[in-house]
């Protein structure tokens, strides 16, 4: 028997669509190219690409009950900058490590953005608007989501038009200068994009971050208890539970189109698997350039997934350690916390601006954490690392960038490099092979202020519905985006409902 | 960074000139020239008069070469074309000409245009405006090339009765047996002459195509042989009163295209442009179809029609008025036609109004000697063309 929905990609995303679906009664296959389900979240090639998850919305993982399927969060982690001096511990608005005056700018600061953020996460799992033609009917469903900034009151809606469209490097500058907690909030603003602290749009890419809430303080991180497999692992079950089933080892080729509606997907090897219902967690350029070819979409949307801005910047290095090291002013239990490397903003800045140029940054700015085990690792997100490299990733290349990132380590955390016995590299360019994910980019498409909300992935196409009947995209590349929110998973498949009883 | 010297050529100043400009110059005794796509064209060279009862009763002459024409060649030419316009061109076979529109995804009209199928794999596409991006987009991950030939092709229009008369004294062996639509190629004077019969005019007439360096040769070979055919050399403003005649619609004048227009809801679909004729839903996917699928379900909200008005006066960007009271739309082309002995025009009607029967008037302003007067004329909505004679798709075409 033939499913109701086929879903592309057992990302995370991909496995939220499908148990969604599946709890509204479809019957839901979901196809992995790979040999296991995750995604970027899975292990791949030795590593993962996202090795330290934003937590999912609590809103889809209490709906989908996936406490019942075995997700605990541990306790939300805490931010350790590592700089020149003593470490800077950040727990939300909580900051040890920096002098008063700091700290209760940045706890003003962080309550402000909280605040402007929870207005924009009100958006989060709505679809945006449709924009037509820039007619009456787009100003009304634009005031409408405007209605929950306004909602803030007069000075914060004030501050927050002010603010919402300039850089991090200027905010955080005028509110409490630069430095480890500055650089800390820098690299959140930009980590996985391809903006330099000073680019305009970063403090939106702050907030955007910050409204993605998982379970502590808006914008921290919460690794699940057994780690990102347990994550996944708890998604697979709730797709089963509702009756779906996951394959893995599937690498769909083609999404198959009818009289314009697709009918299903054809696989690597030739079988054909029908459907009414196509989601695809692929990135929409792959979705549409690649999966459905463009002589079935018109030529606006081809250039539209073909230009959009998707040049991914985040290597992934891990270390094979003989040992944890010995780090002066962090307990053991600290070394499993999320460790920003990047001192201060003009660091990142200057790493960014290598990166414009299609260089290797001297010295990138990094996010790392420790997994503990036998042996244990160091796993290491390095910014900015374009995905076109000016050079080509040749060998070089590569040693170049692991000795310019175990530079930087050494200098953060001395010794560290005497402790490597092994490194796994995935630049941007082996991203973007190993998963068929344009530019390698985490987000499925850069946050820009213009592919945002209802021009996200492009104009035209942000309602999850692809240009073909039936096929709807419910990947990072879909509104509200990256991180492992689960977001455009959820809304996908609930715009898939909505059309589904609106044909009925 | 010091300056670096470019090879390329200064971008030159001012009207440029066609291939043909020396002989169009030297028998342009109105001085009358306008800007067609950046080329000096002639507009009137005589008397307007003069030049439109030619197109009706000899053979003209005009410079077509400023048209863009683009190649679009390469072993899935017919898929990219087919993806283009809403025609569907695996119909027309290799040596045909067919007249095309093409829309972008909302489904409005683009631009219109003529596509040569020179042969399997290759075709010419001319149109008005510049459109190598578009194509650029529409061809983008098919096995084909596009390039804009617009310069490397001089053409020439020869409309009128005795046109094929004209071609046969050239020396054009079979030029009879070509049917409307019809490509052929020919040799005078040793020279590579590339013969359509296609035109503007809703009359018999062919289009000649050659490279530009055999222009004036061709040009002075053609006014030899049509000497006592009263071959004529004509300016723009003659040819656009027999294109009204003959039904063509002209963007920028009937309608703007939708890669010129700024404000929303300006552009214009087939639908409306009643263009229905050209559009083929079920063919495989072509841009703007889905949205096309959709529009031919509704009603229009306004339709472009023709219109005869009561009475002489030809109304220029007159108001159109339901009952004379509400306004229902307005005129885009308007014309005395002197050979229909009408008082024809093109006119936008709101939806409501396009089936309003008799009740539509016109609001005609006349200045006479700085006096002005408003006259309302009554309107009727009539069938596109107000001139179409059958010596066009006569096959052999009569030896006037």
């Amino acid at each position: 028997m033939s499913p109701d929905a086929i879903v592309i990609g057992a990302g995370h995303n991909g496995l939220v669509a499908a148990a969604r679906l599946g709890q509204a009664g479809r019957k839901v296959l979901v196809l992995e190219a790979e040999d296991r389900p995750g995604g970027l979240l899975g292990e791949a090639g030795g590593l993962r690409v996202a090795a330290m998850p934003a937590g999912l919305n609590p809103e889809i993982s209490r709906t989908l009950a996936l406490h019942r399927h075995g997700l605990r969060y541990g306790k939300p982690m805490t931010t350790i900058a590592l700089g020149a001096g003593a470490p800077v511990r950040i727990d939300g608005g909580r900051v040890a490590g920096v002098d008063a005056a700091t700290a209760a700018a940045h706890a003003a600061l962080h309550r402000r953005l909280a605040r402007q953020a929870g207005a924009l996460g009100r958006m989060l799992l709505k679809t945006p608007p449709r924009l037509r033609d820039g007619g009456i009917a787009d100003l009304i469903a634009l005031g409408r989501m405007g209605l929950s900034v306004r909602m803030l009151g007069k000075a914060d809606m004030r501050d927050l038009l002010r603010i919402v469209l300039s850089n991090v490097w200027d905010l955080l500058n005028d509110e409490m200068g630069d430095g480890p907690l500055a650089g800390a909030l820098a690299m959140d603003a930009t980590l996985g994009g391809a903006m330099g602290p000073r680019s305009p749009g970063t403090v939106l890419a702050l907030l955007y971050r910050m409204a993605g809430q998982g379970a502590g303080a808006p914008g921290q991180r919460a690794m699940p208890q057994g780690g990102p497999e347990a994550l996944i692992g708890a998604l697979v079950k709730a797709v089963e539970a509702s009756g779906g089933a996951v394959r893995t080892g599937a690498l769909v080729e083609r999404i198959l189109l009818g009289d314009d509606r697709v009918e299903g997907v054809r696989l690597a090897g030739g079988e054909e698997l029908r459907a009414p219902l196509v989601l695809s967690n692929a990135h929409p350029r792959r979705t549409l350039v690649d999966l459905l070819g463009v002589a079935g979409i018109d030529a606006e949307d081809a250039r539209r997934a073909r230009v959009m801005a998707t040049e991914g910047m985040v290597a992934r290095l891990d270390f094979t350690l003989s040992a944890l090291p010995e780090v002066a002013g962090l307990t053991s239990a600290d070394l499993g916390e999320r460790l920003v490397v990047a001192p201060d903003m003009q660091v990142i800045e200057t790493a960014f601006n290598a990166a414009k140029y299609r260089e290797l940054p001297a010295r990138p700015a990094l996010e790392c954490t420790f997994v503990p085990g036998e042996p244990p690792r160091l796993s290491v997100s390095a910014q900015f690392v374009p995905c076109t490299l000016k050079a080509g990733w040749t060998k070089a290349s590569r040693d170049r960038l692991a000795a310019s990132v175990l530079a930087v380590l050494e200098e953060a955390m001395p010794g560290i490099g005497a402790r490597v016995t092994g490194t796994e590299i995935a630049t941007p360019a082996d991203i973007e092979a190993r998963f068929g994910l344009p530019g390698g980019h985490w987000h499925h498409g850069e946050f820009r202020v213009d592919q945002m909300l209802m021009l996200r992935p492009f104009g035209g196409a942000a309602q999850y519905r692809m240009p073909v009947a039936g096929l709807y995209l419910c990947g990072a590349g879909a509104h509200p985006g990256g991180d492992i929110s689960g977001a455009p998973g959820w809304n996908a498949a609930g715009q898939a409902l909505k059309d589904g009883r609106a044909a009925k | 960074m010091s300056a670096v010297k470019t090879a390329h050529p200064p971008v030159p100043m001012g009207l440029q000139p066609t291939p043909f400009h020396d002989r169009i110059a030297a028998a342009n005794h109105q001085r009358g020239w306008m800007n067609w796509m950046g080329f000096a064209s002639a507009s009137v060279l005589d008397t307007v008069e003069f030049e439109y009862f030619a197109i009706r009763n000899q053979a003209t002459v005009f410079d077509i070469s400023p048209m863009m024409k683009y190649r679009i060649a390469g072993p899935e030419a017919e898929a990219v074309m087919n993806r283009l316009v809403t025609r569907d061109i695996r119909k027309l076979k290799p040596g045909r000409v067919a007249y095309v529109i093409w829309c972008d995804e909302a489904g409005n009209v683009v631009d219109d245009g003529t596509v040569f199928r020179l042969s399997d794999t290759e075709f010419r596409l001319c149109c008005q405006e510049p459109q190598l991006a578009w194509l650029d987009d529409i061809a983008w991950g098919f096995d084909v090339t596009v390039e804009d030939v617009s310069q490397g092709v001089a053409g020439l229009a020869l409309q009128g009765p005795t046109s094929f008369a004209v071609l046969k004294d050239m020396g054009l062996v079979g030029v009879e047996t070509m049917k409307p639509f019809d490509i052929r190629e020919f040799k005078v004077k040793a020279k590579a002459l590339t013969v359509s019969r296609t035109g503007f005019t809703g009359d018999l007439g062919y289009e000649l195509w050659m490279a530009p360096e055999d222009a004036l040769t061709v040009w002075d070979y053609l006014m030899e042989a049509g000497h006592l055919r009263g071959i004529r050399v004509i300016g723009y403003e003659a040819l656009d009163m027999a294109r009204i005649e003959a039904g063509f619609l002209l963007p920028r004048v009937d309608f703007v295209s939708s890669q010129t227009h700024l404000r929303p809801g300006r552009a214009r679909n087939p639908y409306e442009l009643g263009l229905d004729w050209l559009v083929t839903l079920d063919k495989p996917h072509f841009n703007g179809r889905r949205a096309l699928r959709r529009l031919a379900l509704e009603k229009p909200k306004r339709k472009l029609v023709a219109l005869e008005i009561d009475r002489d006066k030809a109304a220029h960007h007159a108001l159109v008025y339901h009952r004379q009271k509400k306004e229902a739309g307005f005129v885009t082309s308007a014309l005395w036609s002197p050979t229909a002995k009408r008082n024809i025009a093109y006119a936008w009607i709101d939806a409501p109004y396009a089936d309003a029967g008799d009740d539509l008037w016109v609001e005609i302003y006349l200045q006479r000697e700085l006096i002005w007067q408003r006259r309302m004329a009554r309107a009727r909505i009539v069938e596109r063309p107000f001139f179409r004679n059958p010596r066009r798709t006569a096959t052999p075409p009569a030896d006037f």
